[in-house]
């Protein structure tokens, strides 16, 4: 403890913020300590668990390696969550960030009103998941709903919104992309606020089209926020339950189960812990197995491009 | 400062004659994108209101009505004579302001220590924080309802309180952290000269510095408890601790679906936001922005 101090000490002359880890470590130690009893340990225990037979129902444990895996890998069910997953990443990724980049670049300019719709495009983000679930289901709603009864009132044919496993999937998708496509354009309004201009009034000057502008400067410019954006929606997407706990509990048929709801049905209408553990940490892997395409692929052909 | 005041009217400039040759069909473009996604934003949300202020019988009306045949607030008389949200409301009172003070008490000093001291160890730590935050909520409810379980403390807002101030502690440490590096650390350091110690230092000159940054990080904090409905439906099941998500699906399970009583529930678990974006929107979009910029 004395030999650690005196360097502190020493250094209080040169710096004079004199950095003590041990202060540092106390003034620290009531989050890391409420994080390490709350948060990493209960995690760990889950992750060991996750290799253990673990049901609520009987008091025995025992360990059983990678059994709870492949069991999960192996199930039906799984498998039709792994699909609608990726379908529900897929398509909600793309249209919000298509939609948003749109919105964005569009709107971008001084337009009446613009302030005003900041605030109002701030309102899904921040409303509870859990009511956009609930109100979508209502709108969705087959005989009562308003989508139905404007479809009826254009002379087009009503859709079972809820009821059909297809459209069910469709549904919950539209709830996600309506709450979550304007968080995405306030992030790219304030990426697009803070690129460099001068490139952009170079070309303007030389006369180039306002989608070359957009194509060749603004969306390459735009780039480090795009990467920001799919990151924080990958984590996200493969995070949601709210929406479709309000909107389906998973069903019809396991249509709309994502890997949460898969692990929170396993864990709380089946009593199978050690396979909802196992299933959240393969929820888990699959957001960092995205992320490292993410990161990686374009790191790997820059890698490329260099020594070529 | 200057430099983008100058810049500005340089900028204008140049604008204006290049979208004069867009002529206004450029323009009227972006008006009608801009108009067109705040419907598209605002629709769903007012009829949740319309539907909360008419009658059962007019919910269920054949076809559908687009404006309510009278307005009634017996709906709003409804979730609390019937349905007792008063309770679920209380419980998330509780559970979102008790979180926010804890986390915002444990949160500055440790954001403070990360920031200043050069802890062994502060990457590793900084970099645990960043992975918390991709772990699925569920990942983390299946343990604590064993934890919580096994210490007595399931359904009871401490535990609720607890899980809620874990699982936003390593937000709101990395959105003060980037707070924090940002002020000069000359005033520190001439604070300390004249023997201020480090607590002190924390409560009287940072803390009021980065008002905003803490405004920001409770404000966020007190949203996504708030709008928790995973947490709360784990490790909740009776009426003690439940609150106003979980009280949402009760509607669903318990009394069928009472489509306008639900509605009525929704928009008062909507209006806490709605205050927060109309009059906090400057912070809120200040933390949201930093915290997926530093993210």
């Amino acid at each position: 403890m004395t030999t650690a101090a005196r360097p502190a000490g020493r250094q209080r002359r040169g710096s004079s913020l004199a950095p003590s880890w041990q202060k540092g470590y106390l003034l620290a130690s009531p989050a890391l300590i409420a994080m390490i009893a709350i948060l990493i340990y209960p995690l760990g225990y889950s992750f060991v668990m996750s290799f253990y037979r673990w049901d609520l129902a009987s008091p025995s444990q025992y360990f059983v390696g990678l059994s709870n895996y492949r069991d999960t890998f192996n199930s039906l069910g799984f498998q039709q969550t792994l699909r609608v997953q990726l379908i529900f990443s897929f398509v909600t990724i793309a249209i919000e960030v298509v939609a948003g980049i749109g919105v964005a670049v569009l709107v971008n300019s001084k337009l009446r009103g613009l302030k005003l719709a900041r605030t109002l495009l701030l309102v899904p983000p921040m409303i509870a998941p859990a009511v956009v679930g609930l109100n979508f289901r209502w709108l969705f709603n087959g005989q009562y709903g308003l989508v139905n009864a404007i479809l009826r009132y254009l002379g087009l044919p009503e859709a079972p919104w809820l009821s059909d496993p297809n459209w069910a999937l469709a549904s919950v998708m539209i709830a996600d992309i309506w709450q979550n496509t304007p968080l995405l354009v306030l992030l790219f309004l304030a990426g697009l606020q803070s690129l460099p201009q001068e490139p952009i009034e170079a070309a303007q000057v030389d006369g180039a089209s306002p989608w070359g502008i957009f194509w060749h400067i603004t969306l390459p410019l735009l780039r480090p926020v795009i990467m920001i954006v799919l990151m924080l929606r990958i984590i996200d997407t493969f995070r949601t339950f709210d929406v479709i706990w309000l909107m389906t509990q998973g069903g019809p048929g396991g249509a709309t189960n994502l890997v949460t709801v898969n692990a929170y049905l396993l864990a709380f209408q089946s009593a199978s812990f050690g396979h909802a553990s196992a299933v959240s940490y393969i929820a888990l892997f699959l957001s960092l197995i995205f992320l490292a395409l993410l990161y990686g692929v374009p790191w790997m052909r820059r890698r490329l491009r260099r020594t070529s | 400062m200057t430099a983008s005041a100058t810049a500005s009217p340089v900028r204008r400039r140049r604008g204006r004659p290049a979208m004069r040759d867009g002529i206004t069909a450029g323009l009227v473009i972006r008006y009608l994108v801009l108009i067109g996604t705040v419907l598209l934003t605002v629709f769903p949300l007012i009829w949740l209101v319309l539907t909360s202020l008419r009658s059962s019988a007019d919910i269920f009306a054949v076809p559908v009505r687009v404006l309510p045949e009278s307005v009634t607030f017996n709906q709003y008389v409804a979730v609390f004579s019937q349905y007792g949200l008063d309770n679920y409301l209380w419980n998330t009172v509780i559970v979102s302001v008790a979180t926010v003070v804890l986390v915002i008490l444990c949160a500055v000093p440790c954001a403070y220590a990360m920031a200043r001291f050069n802890l062994p160890g502060a990457k590793v730590v900084v970099s645990i924080l960043l992975i918390m935050r991709m772990i699925p909520v569920v990942a983390l409810a299946i343990p604590l309802f064993a934890v919580f379980a096994s210490i007595g403390l399931l359904d009871t807002l401490t535990a609720l309180v607890l899980a809620h101030t874990a699982s936003k502690l390593p937000v709101a440490i990395w959105l003060l952290m980037g707070f924090i590096q940002d002020l000069p650390k000359e005033i520190e350091e001439s604070a300390q000269m004249d023997g201020a110690s480090t607590l002190r230092i924390i409560v009287q000159i940072v803390s009021p510095l980065i008002a905003p940054g803490i405004g920001a990080t409770a404000v966020i904090t007190f949203l996504f408890t708030w709008n928790d409905l995973l947490l709360a439906l784990t490790l909740s099941s009776s009426e003690a601790a439940q609150t106003l998500p979980v009280g949402l699906t009760n509607f669903v399970s318990q009394f069928g679906i009472d489509w306008g009583a639900m509605s009525a529930a929704g928009v008062m678990m909507v209006i806490p936001t709605l205050i927060f974006v109309w009059f906090a929107q400057g912070l809120l979009v200040k933390g949201l922005v930093t915290g997926a910029v530093r993210g």
